[in-house]
């Protein structure tokens, strides 16, 4: 007798409750492909809540489901495992972090493999939808919202002229240096501005600590284009470098090079990059006397 | 922070050292040691434009001490000590920083102090060390701290934990300082190998940022914790055969403010799942055979969209790479070709959104006779891949053909070398909401002409380059003369080396810009292991009307002088 009251109550409450929740949601439109950035952007997910109770207070579930165009569930709340909320009177605002709560979220078949292994789903058109439910009965409480994104996994871009490890005319580099480099993709909506940066390898130091302890001897922006040339304006000489001058010019300069991509508002692109700064893979190249050769090695450090 | 004072006082000290070590026979020291200071200066004008940024410290002084000290037959202790005064980070997780702790200071990349002592099999490893494990686990980055390596008899046994970043507040500036959490980094290899013969290891790399490590965390950057393991596999065989392979896997948490993971695979003690972390694949194998006239091997690259090690945080996931690549020697070593054919596929996980990049190049060179070289070279790299939510794909392709014939000719005073370059690169980008194809052409031609005088100490050489690169609105030419001059004075104690460079520089129908780079060495010799280097260089470059205010121009100068000394005979 006592469950069929509490029962008749709370549907009761949740009825009335319906028609107290006025639910909206934002989605951005391409969202970052690492779910668990999701959280750490204000800009990614908001869902309000205006709840009107005068005085009662509402304990709810959020309900969300990742679908693709033609239905099919890449992924849903695990209600038993998803917090219990309660609703404050006004306004109540949900950051993706309260929506889409990865540890509490069950993935499906392939998207499970995916999401477990780089954090992300495959690339393609999908839909959130979320509802408030009931924290017992899981039925709904609240209009179910939806909408539509696309994600994508963002690819930073690769250095590819000059290769990792090629050797570049002394003669030439003097003059000019070209860069090009592969955008990023998918191309974002907004234009990408290519920082590229040039880091001289001194002659005591590994490219990868001259890259992050030394000043930039260019760190130049452009936009739009993959390619770049570059007029260094410097001794190519290499006994005119640093504690080395009485090195064999044959030697050489090493440098290390790196393409940065941001956002026109100067944002580092970093979808899934774990460096957090937009920087791709460095390469290392070398100018020496002669000629342009191809790539000597694939190794950049010397193994001890 | 150590001053100048104290770094020359270090200097001094280990001069005396080294000459007292020289008195005893069964001690003896090689290696080098050097101080040198460097000063930059930049003028622009006028005084309040900024179009050219400083591309070093104004003042820097560098700090050199890389003995090995041997003490009998089998034990030895090289020492590695580079220190700089000035921070200058400008990448990385030093990015900004001013004024350092000691701490800080010497963990910097900028600086390392290192340490190996060795007995036999076993060596200690001190201080700074940049070690490389194998090409999957760790090798790229440098780890303050200790361990060892040992390689008693085939086996190998090798352990080293340290940190690999001190933490940084995060600081809005000025100067802003992009902060870092203190990183702490564990390794350990244990296999077997036998040189020229085989290796066989397995390699375990660890990261751990320390929460608790900062008062203001950076807000975009997010505390990490990843664990690596590898298998790694190298044989020899047939005697010009080689078969490498490496396997791993890695655990990788991009966020550890993030809650702990109760569905999600941990791999206790070493990782404990969050919700931010990811597990994935990598691996490498490369087979070829190597010989005086022939070489070819065939490498093939993967690395898993969710791979990340601690040790090589740069590594780009998601990729697939294969090469072909060969070299070959023919008419009595007359001839050399050296080719390479590849792809790379990236967003391997992604259907949708996979990009494929081509690579191939071959370069030939041939000497026809004494006289007379020719060297040719040919560059294509591709990229292609679907449009996405855009109307077409991306696609970009390179092509670059080079060509550079050599003579010489000589008579009883001088040999002369005359060379010309020739270069034409091709670079079309197709944009990917009109489909419009771009090309973007450079010509490039070098004429190099170097005589060598055998009967005189002075060496001399000249050159000229003319550059020309368009596209649609836009056209750049370059042209450079530059020559060289080296020779010794003081009877030869002394050798001054010499450039001067002028670059022309034209864009569209802009005023040209002008440029006038001149530089000068001078190293003295003082005693047989003293040396006194010198270098002076000064940048003058002046713009047309390219850019507001019309005219405006920077001189940069750089001088730097130092002392090197070169211990031991």
């Amino acid at each position: 007798m006592k469950k069929l009251i509490f029962i008749s109550l709370f549907t009761l409450v949740t009825l009335t409750g319906f028609t107290q929740l006025n639910v909206t949601l934002f989605v951005n439109a391409t969202p970052p492909g690492t779910l668990s950035e999701w959280g750490n952007r204000k800009d990614v997910l908001t869902y309000l809540v205006n709840y009107r109770a005068s005085g009662a207070i509402l304990q709810v579930k959020i309900k969300t489901e990742i679908k693709l165009n033609d239905g099919t569930v890449a992924a849903t709340t695990d209600l038993a495992n998803a917090r219990t909320i309660t609703l404050a009177d006004g306004n109540n605002l949900f950051s993706a972090a309260d929506v889409l709560p990865l540890g509490a979220m069950i993935f499906n078949g392939k998207y499970k493999t995916t999401f477990r292994s780089t954090g992300k789903l495959p690339s393609d058109n999908y839909q959130i939808c979320v509802t408030l439910v009931n924290p017992v009965d899981y039925t709904p409480i609240s209009e179910q919202r939806c909408r539509n994104f696309y994600l994508a996994a963002l690819q930073l871009p690769i250095p590819v002229m000059p290769a990792n490890e090629m050797t570049l005319s002394q003669e030439k580099a003097q003059t000019a240096i070209i860069f090009r480099w592969t955008p990023v993709v998918p191309r974002p909506s907004t234009p990408v501005v290519y920082h590229i940066q040039v880091f001289q390898v001194l002659p005591d130091q590994k490219p990868m600590q001259a890259f992050r302890s030394n000043l930039p001897v260019l760190d130049n922006a452009v936009t739009g284009t993959t390619q770049y040339i570059w007029q260094p304006q410097l001794s190519m000489l290499s006994f005119m470098q640093p504690a080395d001058s009485s090195a064999n010019n044959a030697a050489g300069i090493t440098f290390i090079w790196t393409i940065r991509a941001t956002d026109a508002s100067g944002n580092p692109l970093n979808d899934g990059n774990i460096n957090y700064d937009g920087r791709a893979e460095p390469a290392v190249f070398f100018v020496k006397p002669g000629g342009d050769h191809p790539v000597q090695s694939k190794r950049k450090t010397k193994k001890n | 922070m150590i001053s100048l004072r104290n770094i020359l006082a270090l200097f001094a000290i280990m001069l005396s050292t080294n000459m007292m070590a020289q008195k005893k026979k069964p001690f003896s020291i090689s290696g080098t040691a050097g101080v040198s200071y460097e000063y930059y200066g930049l003028n622009r004008n006028p005084s309040s434009w900024t179009g050219f940024y400083p591309r070093k410290p104004w003042n820097q002084v560098r700090f050199t001490f890389a003995p090995e000290i041997k003490f009998g037959k089998n034990f030895s202790l090289p020492l590695n000590v580079n220190l700089s005064t000035k921070a200058t980070n400008f990448a990385g997780p030093y990015s900004g920083i001013g004024k350092q702790s000691f701490a800080q200071y010497i963990t910097n990349p900028m600086n390392s102090i290192g340490a190996n002592p060795k007995y036999k099999w076993a060596e200690l490893q001190l201080g700074t060390q940049y070690l490389n494990y194998s090409n999957l686990s760790t090798g790229d980055i440098g780890v303050f701290g200790a361990g060892f390596d040992l390689r008693p008899g085939d086996f190998l046994i090798k352990f080293f934990t340290g940190l690999s970043q001190q933490s940084v507040n995060f600081f809005t500036g000025p100067p802003a300082t992009t902060g870092a959490y203190k990183r702490r980094n564990w390794m350990f290899q244990f296999g077997k190998a036998e040189e020229g013969k085989y290796e066989v290891t397995m390699n375990f790399a660890k990261g751990k940022d320390v929460l608790s490590s900062l008062i203001t965390p950076p807000p975009f950057i997010k505390p990490q914790e990843g664990f690596t393991t590898s298998f790694v596999t190298k044989i020899f065989f047939a005697e010009k055969w080689y078969f490498n392979f490496e396997g791993a896997h890695s655990y990788y948490t991009k966020d550890l403010l993030q809650p702990l993971d109760i569905a999600g695979k941990s791999f206790k003690p070493f990782i404990e799942a969050h919700t931010s972390t990811v597990r994935d694949w990598a691996g490498e194998s490369a087979i070829g055979r190597k010989s005086k006239n022939f070489d070819i091997g065939a490498k093939i690259k993967y690395i898993g969209a969710g791979f990340h090690t601690p040790g090589y945080p740069f590594l780009l996931p998601d990729r697939l790479d294969y090469t072909l690549n060969t070299r070959i020697n023919a008419w009595k070593n007359k001839t050399n070709i050296v080719a390479s054919i590849g792809q790379r596929v990236n967003n391997v996980k992604s259907t949708t959104l996979r990009a494929k990049q081509f690579i191939g190049n071959i370069n030939w060179f041939t000497q026809f006779n004494e006289q007379w070289n020719l060297n040719v070279s040919f560059n294509n790299f591709g990229f292609q891949s679907a449009g996405g939510i855009n109307p077409y794909g991306i696609k970009n392709v390179s092509n670059d053909f080079g060509i550079n014939p050599s003579y010489t000719w000589n008579n009883e005073k001088v040999v002369h070398l005359l060379s010309l370059n020739y270069n034409y690169s091709k670079y079309d980008e197709r944009d990917v909401i009109t489909g419009a194809v771009t090309s973007n052409n450079t010509h490039t031609a070098l004429l190099t002409y170097i005589p060598t005088f055998l009967t005189k100490d002075v060496t001399p050489d000249f050159s000229f380059m003319y550059f020309y690169n368009q596209l649609p609105g836009f056209k750049l030419t370059l042209i450079t003369l530059s020559s060289g001059l080296s020779m010794p004075f003081a009877k030869k104690k002394a050798t001054f080396r010499g450039q001067l460079q002028y670059n022309f520089s034209k864009t569209n129908t802009f005023k040209n810009n002008n440029n006038l780079v001149a530089s000068c060495t001078i190293d003295w010799k003082l005693s047989k292991k003293l040396t006194w280097n010198n270098f002076i260089s000064s940048n003058y470059f002046k713009y047309g009307n390219e850019i507001i205010p019309n005219g405006a121009n920077y001189l940069e100068s750089n001088i730097r002088t130092g002392l090197q000394y070169r211990f031991g005979k």
